[in-house]
């Protein structure tokens, strides 16, 4: 799945916070950032440029993707933590923001306290509380208003459950359940230390505080549906201008202070987001150098990333990075009762799979990624282990095995013989759901022909692209097959493993009334509660294991992503935690 | 009988007019209705990936999907009339009359969007159709008046590069290798137009290469119409006894035949003019032009903006019906034959 569609809002939704714990593992990022030399100019103007009309949310409240949270966070909105805006593995590391420190858990880690820095404002000069900050959490209740963003407050926060699975408290509009919210997040006389009262031990909760959704929001200063188009600043720079299809400027704001915040290093004076282009123009400006202290948010085109990536110009290379991003893209086989229910019907397609067909219509493995061994990325680092099986059998071979998925399927004949029937009865065959696209229908030509080979049949269903990503719940019910990608909210695997093979939001495939399932979901939810940090490592690499040993997903890919700025932008490194420039620090050379 | 003519004209335009109003109801209420039946589900689009059967109640609920379509398709009629209210309680918010809807995705009340958008695209289709009229009239007038020789030789190369040549070939290759090869315009100021009447220079400069992109193709076939019909015109019986009562060329051309072999190219320019004053979808896109066109298919394609669809599709067959009628009444003052019919 490429970068580009990778940026739906579904999908991406669950990007950028990867950390690395200990144990730091890079996978050998390919990049011409030039953070590291020269000494930042102060001033000018830094354009960046997009195809797309808008940025699909401003309000922190309703931001779920990592390249937004890591842009607006170095510019306009702070955070009580955030990542360390540093190279590699550093970039990784929790750092106060707002607060004094990363957070103080308590009552194992059903508690947390954090404490305001003193003098920290917002653009009008008035000083940022923790009222502030617990009205920015209660934002997240009104769901009825703001569906976009994260939804770990209504997770976590004591308060009780309706029957209907929804909280009791309906947000700051309706004020239905004030009470309870009043009681789960707590203000110090001074309204400037906050408490956070959970209803489960939240071991990485702090991590979760690096989201602007549980970042400050003025009470008075919000307007509801509007405040996406304009929220209030509490960072180095404010909106002075912002028209869908046109441009977003930011300015400078003067209210905030550096002494206020250690993490941010605003150079330009000026700031200027130009929505709207061609892509065929936007390709042209990149590959041209044509605006030099410009930065294209949106990758190549992929014939002009192929060239421009290969190509042999220092200048060029000077401009580019090429690294892995936080997402694993996947191939998931339902295994709901009557569906993919038989784990030899699984591994015959793993083994089936042609990939390496499927890499070189990508560009290669250098803008392709690396075959995946399970769910759990080596970013991850410390959850991260090398799985046995799936890529790691010997049977395995890029290209496909035909033969060694034949093999199984004749397992499957007498172990599973319904499932078996349809997946090689002519006249049945295993549904499989893609994306409406060119490039897609490319890919099911070639998946198909290896399926072939095995004696697998597949019968294809298109979704539209603009679609498929809010239909993936439906899928569960329709089809044997479809991809779909993923990226973990933070460093920790607890936002990867329960939400896809677990009881959280994006397992559309599991077999959950199975005693094996039910003891797996009990294994999952221990590890989310874990307070040892080594024990919960060692627990979700067990669990990858598993996940990977029953083939609920019969292809994963470690994508990788790629950068391009103009020659006159400074300061620029791949944020590890983000996945995405380190904005923050770039600034415009004379 | 002069009153009776003007009588039957008058109830010859309301008869128009109440059709012209029934077909614009009946395509918005035809709009709701393939919406309806279409297979997705606008309240899970604008879900996060932890999306509950909760949220997306909600989200039925702000899309005012959560009634009937027939229920919807009033509450939007009504809308264009008395404005309308969204959300509940400190948060709502109004769209005034006339209220196309509110698009969650651009946090704008659509009719502010159409506002915002119509200008341009008014600018695009004008100035094109200015550019075609002009160009492709007289190339083929020229091309008739000089039939078989060097000029009807070079206006048929013309015709054939101007019809073969697809507008997103021609904008593009105007694009990358005009506009931005020479710097004619910063790239990142593509689309930025200016007001006209304020800034003429800077109007000029944004929608020069657009407009001449979108005539390439009109002016072709316009030129290759005119020259047949001129030609077709120039052997009727009343030119040739204009000629045998020794009239001028020129006075032919400009007394008699000009006016009968235009009278259906004004039927189809006006035709084609008001197609286009509902997006040109595609030059819009390339040249970056914040218009309907550019606007209609972003909501199809990328945000599913159904109040947005639904507004510029109702908006565009608006201008072809209302123009349609136009056009019609427009013929019968030219076309003596049709005002007696």
């Amino acid at each position: 799945m490429s970068v580009k569609k990778m940026t739906a809002r579904r999908l991406i939704a669950s990007l950028s916070a990867v950390a690395l714990a200990t144990g730091v593992v890079t996978m050998g990022a390919t990049s011409g950032a030039n953070a590291a030399v020269e000494k930042p100019y102060t001033g000018g103007t830094l354009f960046y440029y997009t195809h797309a009309d808008n940025f699909p949310n401003l309000d922190p409240t309703r931001m779920y993707t990592g390249r937004d949270i890591a842009l607006f966070g170095s510019y306009l909105m702070r955070t009580l933590v955030t990542y360390k805006p540093a190279v590699g593995p550093a970039g990784t590391t929790l750092v106060a923001d707002l607060a004094t420190n990363t957070g103080v858990p308590t009552n194992k880690a059903k508690n947390w306290t954090f404490t305001l820095r003193p003098g920290v404002t917002w653009e009008d000069g008035s000083a940022i509380t923790c009222a502030d900050v617990k009205y920015g959490w209660s934002r997240t209740f009104a769901i009825d208003i703001y569906q976009e963003g994260p939804t770990y407050p209504i997770s976590w926060l004591d308060i009780p459950t309706l029957d209907d699975g929804s909280s009791a408290y309906k947000g700051p509009y309706l004020k239905t359940g004030q009470a309870l919210f009043d009681k789960s997040i707590t203000c110090s006389a001074d309204n400037r230390t906050i408490k956070f009262n959970l209803k489960r031990s939240v071991p990485d909760f702090n991590y979760y505080m690096t989201y602007l959704s549980a970042g400050p929001v003025p009470a008075k200063k919000d307007t509801g549906e509007k405040y996406d188009l304009r929220p209030f600043a509490s960072g180095p720079y404010k909106i002075e201008k912002n028209v869908s299809g046109e441009e977003m400027v930011l300015v400078r704001n003067t209210k905030w202070s550096k002494a206020s915040d250690p993490v941010r290093t605003p150079y330009p004076d000026e700031v200027v987001f130009k929505f709207g282009l061609n892509e065929d123009v936007r390709d042209d400006i990149i590959m041209n150098d044509s605006i030099a202290n410009g930065v294209s948010l949106d990758s190549l085109q992929l014939a002009n990333n192929i060239t421009f990536f290969k190509s042999t110009n220092p200048k060029d290379a000077a401009r580019r990075m090429n690294n892995y991003d936080p997402y694993v893209t996947y191939l998931t086989a339902n295994n709901s009762a009557g569906r993919v229910d038989c784990l030899e019907v699984r591994k015959a397609i793993f083994f089936a799979i042609n990939n390496k067909a499927l890499i070189d219509l990508s560009g290669g493995l250098e803008f392709y990624g690396d075959m995946g061994d399970g769910i759990v990325k080596p970013l991850l680092g410390a959850d991260y282990a090398p799985t046995t099986g799936n890529i790691h059998d010997p049977n395995f071979k890029i290209e496909g095995n035909p033969d060694y998925a034949k093999t199984l399927l004749a397992e499957a004949k007498t172990k599973c013989p319904a499932t078996y029937d349809r997946a090689t009865n002519p006249d049945k065959g295993l549904v499989y759901i893609r994306p409406d696209t060119a490039s897609s229908k490319k890919t099911a030509v070639l998946v198909q022909a290896a399926m072939e080979k095995a004696g697998i049949v597949l019968k294809y269903q298109y979704e539209a692209q603009g679609t498929y990503n809010a239909k993936l719940e439906e899928f569960k019910k329709t089809s044997d097959l479809f991809s779909s990608g993923w990226g973990p909210d933070w460093a920790n695997a607890s936002t990867v493993i329960p939400e896809l093979w677990g009881e959280g939001c994006c397992n559309y495939t599991n077999n959950k009334k199975t005693p094996e399932y039910t003891a797996f979901i009990a294994k999952v939810n221990k590890a989310l509660v874990e307070l040892d940090r080594k024990k919960q490592s060692a627990m979700w690499k067990e669990l990858n294991q598993y996940g990977m040993d029953q083939y609920w997903f019969v292809r994963t890919v470690f994508g990788k992503s790629q950068q391009t700025w103009g020659s006159k932008v400074g300061g620029v490194y791949y944020w590890d935690a983000q996945g995405s420039f380190g904005f923050g620090q770039l600034y415009v050379k004379y | 009988m002069k009153i009776r003519k003007r009588e039957k004209m008058l109830k010859y335009i309301s008869r128009r007019l109440a059709y012209t109003l029934f077909l614009i109801l009946f395509v918005s209420i035809t709009v709701y209705f393939i919406f309806d039946l279409l297979p997705v589900d606008p309240a899970r689009l604008i879900c996060s990936k932890q999306c509950t059967p909760q949220i997306v109640e909600a989200n039925r609920h702000k899309l005012g999907l959560d009634v009937p379509v027939l229920e919807q398709w009033w509450r939007f009629i009504q809308g264009l009339f008395s404005g309308r209210t969204y959300g509940d309680g400190e948060v709502s918010f109004s769209c005034p009359a006339p209220a196309f809807g509110y698009s969650y995705s651009r946090h704008e009340c659509v009719t502010t969007m159409i506002g915002k958008a119509f200008p341009v695209t008014f600018s695009l289709a004008l100035g094109a159709f200015i550019l075609w009229i002009s160009v492709g009239v007289s190339l083929g007038i020229l091309a008739a008046r000089k039939k078989g020789k060097f000029a009807d030789r070079a206006s048929s190369v013309f015709v054939l590069v101007g019809t073969s040549l697809p507008t997103f070939i021609t904008g593009i290759l105007v694009v990358l290798f005009i506009v931005l090869q020479f710097n004619l315009v910063n790239p990142l100021e593509l689309g930025d137009w200016a007001n006209p009447f304020t800034d003429p220079f800077g109007w000029l400069k944004a929608f020069f290469f657009p407009c001449a992109t979108l005539a390439l193709s009109y002016a072709a076939t316009y030129t290759r119409f005119t020259r047949s019909n001129v030609i077709e015109t120039s052997s009727e019986d009343y030119i040739r006894t204009a000629r045998a009562k020794g009239l001028s060329e020129k006075v032919i051309l400009r007394k008699h035949t000009l006016r009968a072999a235009l009278a259906p190219i004004a039927t189809i320019a006006g035709l084609d003019f008001a197609g286009l004053l509902g997006g040109a979808i595609i030059t819009e896109g390339i040249f970056g032009l914040n218009g309907l066109g550019k606007m209609s298919i972003t909501a199809v394609l990328e945000t599913y903006d159904l109040p947005v669809i639904v507004a510029t599709t109702l908006i565009a067959s608006t201008f072809l019906v209302v123009m349609n009628l136009i056009v019609d009444i427009l013929y019968a003052f030219l076309d003596p034959r049709v005002r007696q019919s």
